[in-house]
């Protein structure tokens, strides 16, 4: 880790930070009060009547208690697509438009090799995606304490948000080695960022209709179930854990990639 | 110091560098000449460890360019050729923050350099102009006492007084016995700083002479008149030379010779002065 880089990445990207906080505020915040003990019923006959559009958000069974409710919306779909936007635009903002802009060059005449760098932007990547969902993760909680005095069980609440760091850190390792094997934004961004839309998409579409649930073989946000994450399934853990290795695994590969590569500074 | 050996960098349909050899002693200045195009910033960034080569050899202070790059750049000033810094960012706060990745903590040197270039480092550097960047680029190259600078086009943008200023700075670290590597355009820039010339040109080195020789080697410039055309014509047909009418130009070594020759003719006038160093580029950048 660079210190005097990290200070530099902090002060360059806190407003962007600051943006995405205030956004999942408000999303978060809003379906949290929509969560209404008593409409939980409700919402479940509304999801009986239009299954598809439901299971499509991953809004299967929107259930009855704060937990059910916001593993459902808030964890099937919005914290799942926010953070990856985050998470897209931060490659581009730390690694990115520095090759883009040649101003790598600058950062490589430094007295750190190439390799120290593109590890230091990793982990600042991963500081700011883990400090967002942390603080995702504070607020829901407490706004359930605050709006319904209803206490959600911390460890399954620990559980659920471990899983979606991990799944978040499988997007990020993605996104991390497009951004270092293509030069040009359009691959380099467009790339890591289209894959994990597409997984994405793979998923709604698998849930959509049991004629293609098959689908959700091909896509790694399968292995990210909030559900069984919650009920503490051992097959759930193990599946987060290999979305940890499979990211371990990615970003190794891209420090190779990175390593070999011609810059063309 | 710096040793380039057998260099090839092949992109294909004949772009690239191909099989480019020479080498840099402590204390000498190299300029690196060449055309749009030609492979010069190429070769720099093998240099920088940016690129690597697809056969030979470039090493710094017998160190290998591309995986000791983090080590040589402890012993390297780097002025890319292409300005490119973090827009976002204010002159001074970028100079600095440039200046900590590099480990300086004495910023003394920096604000010598800020002064002496005349620097407004207080801008942001989207707001400032073309020259105050390329100003930006030479106080980062300069800041950390080195022994060995490589320089891609210093001067472009600067205005001719800081051109004559950049001109002095090199000289003062020539003195110091800096090793220096600069591509430039301007001759009079290369005349009076750099001891040797390499030039490059479709990729491969085409020349690598002493300045000192090359000046000892050039050609006197004729320009004469003659009173008629006729004498020009015939004139014309025993030397290489450029007619105009009654107007012959050519460059010539014997002097004694062509005044006997020119003895025949009435001339009108006769203009002589030495081959400039500009003319003597141009050969080497035409043919």
């Amino acid at each position: 880790m660079i210190k005097t880089l990290l200070k530099r990445e902090i002060k360059a990207n806190y407003k962007i930070f600051a943006i995405f906080i205030i956004i999942i505020t408000i999303y978060s915040s809003i379906i949290v009060a929509m969560y209404d003990p008593l409409l939980g019923k409700s919402l479940n006959m509304m999801a009986k009547s239009i299954p598809e559009l439901f299971r499509a958000f991953n809004m299967i069974d929107p259930g009855l208690t704060l937990l059910d409710f916001i593993m459902n919306y808030l964890y099937g779909f919005i914290l799942i697509v926010i953070p990856l936007v985050f998470t897209l635009i931060m490659c581009y903002r730390l690694i990115g438009r520095y090759i883009e802009q040649k101003s790598f060059a600058y950062l490589l005449s430094s007295s750190y090799s190439r390799i120290e760098i593109i590890v230091s932007q990793y982990m600042t990547l991963f500081i700011f995606v883990f400090f967002l969902l942390a603080y995702t993760g504070v607020l829901v909680y407490l706004c359930g304490y605050f709006m319904f005095e209803e206490i959600i069980a911390l460890d399954e609440f620990l559980a659920l948000n471990t899983g979606l760091l991990f799944l978040h850190l499988f997007f990020l390792s993605i996104c991390y080695l497009s951004v270092c094997i293509f030069n040009e934004i359009k691959y380099s961004i467009g790339i890591g960022g289209g894959l994990c839309f597409i997984f994405i998409l793979i998923q709604m579409l698998s849930q959509a209709s049991d004629k293609i649930e098959f689908l959700k073989y091909f896509t790694p946000l399968t292995l990210f179930n909030a559900k069984e994450l919650v009920s503490g399934t051992s097959q759930a853990i193990n599946n987060i854990l290999i979305l940890l290795i499979i990211s371990i695994v990615l970003f190794l590969f891209s420090v190779k990639q990175f390593k070999n590569k011609d810059l063309f500074l | 110091m710096i040793c380039i050996h057998e260099l090839t960098k092949d992109y294909g349909c004949y772009k690239g560098i191909f099989d480019i050899s020479f080498s840099l002693q402590q204390g000498e200045i190299v300029a690196f000449l060449g055309p749009n195009g030609s492979g010069k910033t190429t070769t720099i960034r093998h240099l920088m460890g940016f690129i690597k080569a697809d056969h030979g050899k470039v090493k710094i202070l017998d160190m290998d360019c591309f995986t000791q790059a983090k080590e040589i750049s402890q012993y390297l000033g780097y002025l890319p050729g292409e300005i490119a810094f973090i827009e976002d960012m204010k002159g001074i706060d970028f100079i600095r923050f440039i200046a900590e990745m590099r480990g300086i903590k004495d910023f003394l040197r920096i604000d010598e350099l800020i002064e002496y270039f005349e620097l407004d480092a207080k801008q942001y550097i989207k707001k400032m102009s073309k020259g105050m960047k390329q100003k930006v680029g030479l106080v980062i190259a300069f800041m950390k006492d080195v022994p060995i600078y490589i320089l891609d086009e210093p001067t472009s943008g600067l205005d001719p007084l800081m051109q004559n200023k950049f001109v002095e700075y090199i000289q003062k670290l020539k003195k110091e016995g800096k090793t220096i590597l600069m591509s430039s355009h301007i001759f009079e820039e290369v005349e009076n700083t750099c001891d040797r010339i390499v030039v490059i040109k479709e990729g491969r080195i085409i020349a690598d002479e002493l300045i000192m020789n090359i000046k000892n080697k050039r050609k006197k410039h004729y320009e004469i008149i003659f009173v008629n055309e006729i004498d020009a014509l015939q004139f014309s047909k025993k030397y290489e030379c450029i007619l105009n009418k009654n107007k012959v130009s050519l460059f010539y070594n014997d002097v004694n010779e062509l005044i006997q020759e020119l003895h025949q003719y009435k001339i009108d006038e006769l203009l002589i002065r030495s081959q400039s160093i500009e003319e003597i580029f141009l050969q080497y950048y035409g043919g």
